[in-house]
């Protein structure tokens, strides 16, 4: 849909690929990842506050991770993102998952698929974190339930496995 | 839900400014300062240009002694940067403590100086190490100190057609010491109830150069410049750094808010500045010794 | 009282196989996954979507709501005003009981009708094809606000020719204690020490807003799935709306996150009201802002006590006031007072007592229940006033707790004779003894370590007659089934019931799947509220469980000919005990019991304990079923210059009776640790004259992981409860002492007591000047 008096797109085909998968949508450019992503069946990336506040919408783009609410879908565009059912699902979780069902990282759960991915992106820059870079790596994430010891806990856990994962193959 | 609005999408810096310089449309870099001020109170039908694909202005470039950042260059950028912690430590500190890690990925350095929050945390670092700003339009290019840039609340000079493109200062002297601490309700993600950044450099004994940046204390992030001169051209004294710190304290224009007092804002500013001009005494002092 | 002894408690106690290990909770990989499903997540063919006009004013009178420019807009297809609500015009915010029985007069009209009474109030609702378009319809509502006097201090509503919140006056609640002679005990008393506290507004602040989905399904019944922690808000919503029990089916979604908040009604009216008016589904998810307005933070307190003590630490006699904040409708709040006039003397025994305590209307908004409910505001205050009794006397303060401390066989503050194990001392011991030495103070940071203890019921108040019920079953193949209406609020409320079954039935606790809150499908199991859930719906479970067990072991004995009592049920077998080698699958057994005709399944049903209420006169009476106690630890490092307070250390030591789950258990005393923290340090809802000034959770500010210290879980077990194998509740008793022990902490630390929550760095400074001009 085109604009007729300033020639401008008002709404554009933006193409994005969740969690490998391509999909296509037509949106205007106010929508947000987070709505786009709900819109499409990925009702796993939460959402706590509409801006920034929270962590619950975050999702991996192009492995960065964002808070989907405050990212424009035209910005997605050609790019992929991941969501927690991306990162693994049953018989093939990945290690944090694993790590955050055996340490009870997840209460109300709520927090627990942003959480999950800000703790993929911490993992891939700093592979052996320690405390104080785990704290600041979510300090984005809020968590009313947990007290986050068991999410410190987890991430320390998968962290391990993964380092020992890369050694071994 | 945000308001509906237009949004242009360049591809190449020229083609930005002359979208700026023939529409009426306002920049949108990570959004982090405008999507939620839309959401929260923004009418619809404006019209943004999006900086997201203009790559030239994101990256710090080292070039000796000076150092040259992109615009575009987010918070986790300066993270990630190995050379930011010699070339402005304060800078370092304050990108640790600044938001959450999503928000750092997506906040820009020209987004925080550009919207000119009293709060905004990238600011007093910059102060202290003396930063410059060019902007370029359609029509130019023009640097200037960032300590002129910044006009009031909210207010600074950047002009409708312009475009924050780099941000430069030089790396300070090796006798010096550049800190940075941020008061907040909580310790993660918080707005600043009192934002410090200082330098202090010091030549045989006595401080020959000091910069004391100010955040959320008054209407704009600023330089207690008073404050600064009484440090210059001697040994600091903790009767000097007293006088000195609370110098700067009487400099502010702090407001009361949900977060803090006017009251206890500036005497914050005295605690803060004293602590930090002693910290970066004694460092830069210990590291005159070496 | 009628006390029903529990028939299953101490069954095998010794030797459990799967209970108090900290096995995975069944809820855990789907939440992991990103497969769980919250109510926000549902969606229909034809939903629409909906959104609610707030009251921008605190107190108001209504000129006029035109809804003609909402009706108007294309996509709009319904909206909603009080003018349209059927005659009732009110929601029951009564505590729901299963007998149904509403004691106070609680009614709040679902939509505003001629005037306001809060910033926040709903006015009017709409159903459209979009989010957006809904939204627009609400902006196109034109309301003519007439300003009104409003009353937003409690001390002011209560004092003569304060405006009227409603009714007859401010008074929403008012209980009074008098028990022992007080003269008496301020006479035998060396010294009197007096102080007041004051607690502030506190936000739930879970991170998924309310959500729920309505629907009127194929046999006329209204559907509604929902963020709620009471599925039996359905006779609400029937009541509300002229609907019989049967027509209306509440079904509690997986919550994230309640704390208290979604326990009353918060939007399922609405959206049932939508879904009827627009034949459609219609799904509601608030905005975070809104959110703060949908729901009752928790209540501000006002709290004085006055107390006699001797020169050895002996309380003699203890004069106690409470006044809340209970804003403009009194949902839950004459049960809060209640609780925490109950709880007024703290884990001690006051046998010369005396309480006043009110709560009182204002244009402020209506607060409800929060983990804790009154208690801990209560408790605040008398573990404050510990370390100013210790102070006075010149002895360690928790010298002064074990002079006073109740025991096993004291009577209360309602003379209610504990039962139970009381574990106070051990609690606060152990905790204390962990937080280690304490670390050097710098130039300008004290070290501080502060202590609390508490008493905190579980189970609801005795006269509402609580029950739960709950289906065990054993399909042919063997794999297990428990069916019960819980909510499952995020503590691993159906989990448990699996780890209980699994126990009792010797099969793998992830073998068995818990069907869980449906109002319509599953046995009724009363609220997630109150610290009951595990305590009543696991002692149902416990129960059905057993019996069908006995059925099994009964045929299994038949067929072994053995007695049952020689029989037991592990990995999925039953094997006659030291005879390994006789042994029959579960599924083996269970064709047994069908092809003798033998249930396989059991429906049981769990009654608390009852008593007939207090003596109005006095307050005595009996009024809960049990009590939890405990502790909690805290070190701090206060920043003297900036009156910053960190956390080092934070360790909760609880007799929990009997862990269920251990992890879950830790985890509930972990999440507690941070929410009190916040309570003590940064959380507050500001308001100014009604209006909401922390809208948002930049402005309202729970703890982040930046600000987490070191926490630690102790658990003890007397096996002392009433709940199932000797539990008892944990949810809230685990976070009454937290704040009150940082509190204490900063006391410690800097010498100087601050009476008003939150602790703010400003506070600090401030006390510490005060302390320098008058020291
Ligand atoms: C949850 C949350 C936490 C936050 N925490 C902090 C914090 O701790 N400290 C802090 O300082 N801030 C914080 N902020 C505010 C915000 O993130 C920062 O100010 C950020 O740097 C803004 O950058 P942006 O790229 O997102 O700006 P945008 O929102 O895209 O733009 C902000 C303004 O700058 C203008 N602009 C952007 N780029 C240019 C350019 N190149 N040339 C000219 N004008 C330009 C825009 O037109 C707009 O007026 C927080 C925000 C959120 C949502
Ligand atoms: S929903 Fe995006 S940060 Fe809260
Ligand atoms: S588990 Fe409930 S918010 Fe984190």
């Amino acid at each position: 849909m085109t604009d007729k008096k300033t020639g401008m797109a008002r709404e554009k085909l933006v193409n994005i690929h969740v969690n490998g998968t391509a999909c296509e949508i037509t949106v205007p450019a106010w929508r947000t990842l987070l709505e786009v992503l709900r819109e499409l069946g990925h009702v796993e990336v939460k959402c706590g506050c509409e801006k920034g506040d929270c962590g619950a919408c975050a999702v991996l783009l192009d492995g960065e991770v964002v808070d989907s609410c405050l990212t424009l879908a035209w910005n997605a565009d050609r790019r992929s993102v991941m969501t927690v059912q991306g990162l693994g699902g049953p018989g093939k979780a990945h290690p944090l998952q694993t790590a955050f069902i055996e340490h009870g990282g997840a209460q109300c759960g709520y927090c627990t698929p942003g959480m999950i991915l800000a703790a993929k992106a911490l993992l891939d820059d700093i592979p052996n974190p320690s405390l104080d870079d785990i704290k600041r790596g979510l300090s984005g994430n809020l968590c009313r339930c947990t007290g986050y010891t068991r999410i410190f806990s987890a991430i320390r856990a998968a962290a391990q496995a993964l380092r020992q994962e890369g050694g071994t193959s | 839900m945000l308001p509906s609005f237009e949004l242009l999408e360049p591809h190449s810096l020229d083609e930005a400014l002359k979208m700026l310089a023939t529409s009426e449309a306002t920049p949108l870099a990570g959004g982090t300062n405008l999507l939620p001020d839309l959401r929260a109170h923004g009418r619809a039908g404006r019209r943004f240009i999006s900086l997201a694909a203009l790559d030239q202005l994101r990256g710090v470039e080292h070039k000796g002694n000076r150092v040259i950042m992109g615009g575009s260059t987010t918070l986790n950028d300066i993270l990630r940067d190995p050379l930011m912690p010699k070339a402005a430590p304060s800078l370092v500190s304050m990108a640790k403590v600044f938001a959450g890690t999503m928000i750092r990925n997506a906040a820009t350095i020209a987004g925080n100086i550009c919207y000119g929050s009293p709060s905004a945390d990238a600011i007093p670092p910059l102060l202290s190490v003396d930063a410059e700003v060019t902007l370029t339009s359609a029509a130019g290019e023009r640097t200037l100190p960032l300590d002129s840039f910044l006009l009031g609340y909210k207010k600074t000079a950047h002009q409708p057609d312009e475009l924050l493109k780099t941000v430069a200062w030089t790396i300070p002297a090796a006798d010096s010491a550049n800190l940075f601490y941020k008061l907040g309700r909580r310790r993660g993600d918080a707005i600043t109830v009192v934002g410090v950044a200082v330098t202090v450099v010091i030549e045989s004994g006595s401080c020959s150069k000091a910069r004391i940046a100010l955040g959320s204390v008054a209407p704009t992030v600023f330089r207690a410049k008073e404050a600064e001169n009484i440090l210059i051209g001697g040994p600091l004294t903790a009767a000097t750094i007293d006088q000195a710190a609370l110098t700067a304290a009487q400099a502010s224009r702090p407001i009361d808010d949900i977060r803090a007092s006017a009251e206890y804002r500036r005497h914050a500013v005295h605690m803060l500045v004293r602590r930090l001009l002693t910290q970066a005494w004694q460092t830069s002092g210990a590291k005159q010794h070496d | 009282m009628n006390r029903m002894e529990n028939p299953l408690a101490g069954v095998k106690s010794e030797k459990f196989r799967q209970v108090g290990k900290p096995l995975i909770r069944t809820d855990s990989p789907t939440k992991v996954y990103g497969t769980a499903v919250y109510a926000g997540d549902l969606t229909m063919p034809g939903m629409l979507y909906a959104a609610v006009l707030h009251s921008e004013r605190a107190s108001a009178l209504l000129r006029r709501v035109d809804t003609t420019r909402a009706k108007e807009l294309p996509g709009v297809h319904c909206v909603l005003t009080a003018e349209d609500l059927p005659a009732s015009q009110g929601v029951m915010t009564d505590m729901p009981g299963q007998t149904g029985g509403m004691t106070k007069n609680t009614k709040q009209p679902i939509l505003a009708k001629d005037r306001v009474r809060f910033c926040g109030e709903p006015i009017a609702l709409v159903a459209a094809e979009s989010v957006a378009i809904a939204e627009q319809a609400i902006g196109l509502i034109d309301v003519d606000y007439q300003d009104i006097d409003g009353v937003y201090d409690p001390f002011d509503a209560l004092a003569p020719g304060a405006p009227i919140v409603y009714g007859d006056d401010n008074v929403v609640a008012s209980y009074k204690i008098r028990k022992g002679d007080i003269e008496k005990g301020f006479a035998e008393a060396d010294v009197i020490v007096e102080n007041t506290f004051t607690t502030q507004y506190q936000e739930q602040a879970f991170l998924e807003p309310e959500a729920a989905l309505a629907w009127v399904d194929e046999l006329e019944v209204l559907n509604i799935r929902s963020s709620t922690q009471v599925v039996e808000h359905y006779r609400a919503v029937a009541d509300a709306i002229g609907l019989p029990h049967n027509r209306v089916r509440l079904r509690a979604e997986f919550v994230g996150g309640g704390f208290g908040g979604k326990e009353v009604m918060t939007i399922e009216v609405w959206l049932a009201l939508l879904a009827l008016a627009s034949r459609r589904p219609v799904r509601l998810v608030q905005p975070r802002e809104r959110s703060f307005l949908s729901h009752g933070p928790r209540h501000p307190f006002n709290i004085t006590h006055r107390t006699g003590v001797t020169r050895d630490g002996k309380i003699t006699a203890l004069q106690i006031s409470f006044t809340s904040d209970a804003g403009a409708y009194a949902k839950l709040s004459p049960y809060i007072l209640l609780y925490a006039t109950v709880g007024a003397t703290g884990p001690y025994r006051v046998d010369n007592l005396h309480v006043d305590s009110v709560s009182a209307a204002t244009n402020n908004l209506p607060a409800c229940a929060f983990r804790g409910f009154g208690t801990m505001q209560a408790n605040l205050a008398c573990e404050g006033q510990m370390e100013e009794i210790a102070k006075t006397l010149g002895m360690d303060s928790m010298e002064v707790r074990r002079r006073n401390f109740i025991r096993t066989g004291d009577a209360n503050a309602t003379g209610q004779i504990i039962r139970s194990a009381v574990w106070s001392d051990q609690c606060a011991t152990q905790a204390l003894a962990a937080l280690g030495k304490r670390p050097e103070n710098s130039q300008t940071t004290r070290i501080g370590h502060g202590v609390a203890c508490y008493q905190q019921s579980y189970g609801r108040i005795l006269w509402m007659k609580d029950s739960s019920e709950a289906w065990v079953g054993v399909e042919m193949d063997g794999t297990v089934v428990v069916r019960s209406a819980v909510a499952d609020i995020g503590g691993g409320q159906s989990s448990a019931l699996a780890q209980i079954t699994a126990e009792i039935l010797g099969v793998p606790m992830k073998e068995v799947v818990v069907y869980f809150g449906d109002g319509a499908v599953t046995p009724l199991a009363g609220t997630s509220t109150a610290s009951r859930a595990l305590y009543m719906s696991g002692n149902a479970t416990q129960m059905a469980a057993t019996r069908v067990r006995e059925n099994l072991l009964g045929c299994a004995g038949r067929h072994f000919s053995v007695e049952a009592e020689e029989l037991d049920m592990n990995d999925s077998q039953v094997f006659v005990v030291g005879d390994p080698k006789r042994s029959m699958t579960i599924n083996d057994c269970v064709k047994l019991c069908a092809a003798e005709g033998v249930h396989r399944h059991n429906l049981a049903i769990f009654k608390a304990p009852t008593s007939e209420g207090i003596d109005p006169e006095t307050g005595q009476g009996e009024v809960f079923p049990d009590f939890t106690y405990g502790a909690h630890a805290a070190q701090v490092a206060v920043d003297i210059e900036t009156g910053e307070v960190r956390v080092l250390q934070s360790i909760g030591a609880h007799d929990v009776g009997q862990a269920i789950n251990l992890r879950a258990v830790e985890g509930q005393v972990e999440g507690s640790a941070l929410m009190g923290q916040g309570f003590a340090l940064c959380e507050e809802l500001i308001l100014e004259q009604g209006q909401l000034q922390t809208r948002s959770l930049s402005e309202y500010l729970i703890p982040t992981s930046e600000d987490v210290p070191k926490i630690k879980a102790i658990i003890l077990e007397s096996g002392s409860g009433l709940g199932p194998f000797g539990s008892k509740g944990i949810g809230e008793p685990v976070y009454a002492p937290v704040a009150a022990s940082i509190a204490n902490a900063v006391t410690d630390a800097i010498g100087v007591h601050i009476f008003e929550l939150p602790i703010t760095p400003e506070k600090i400074v401030k006390a510490l000047r005060r302390k320098e001009t008058v020291g």
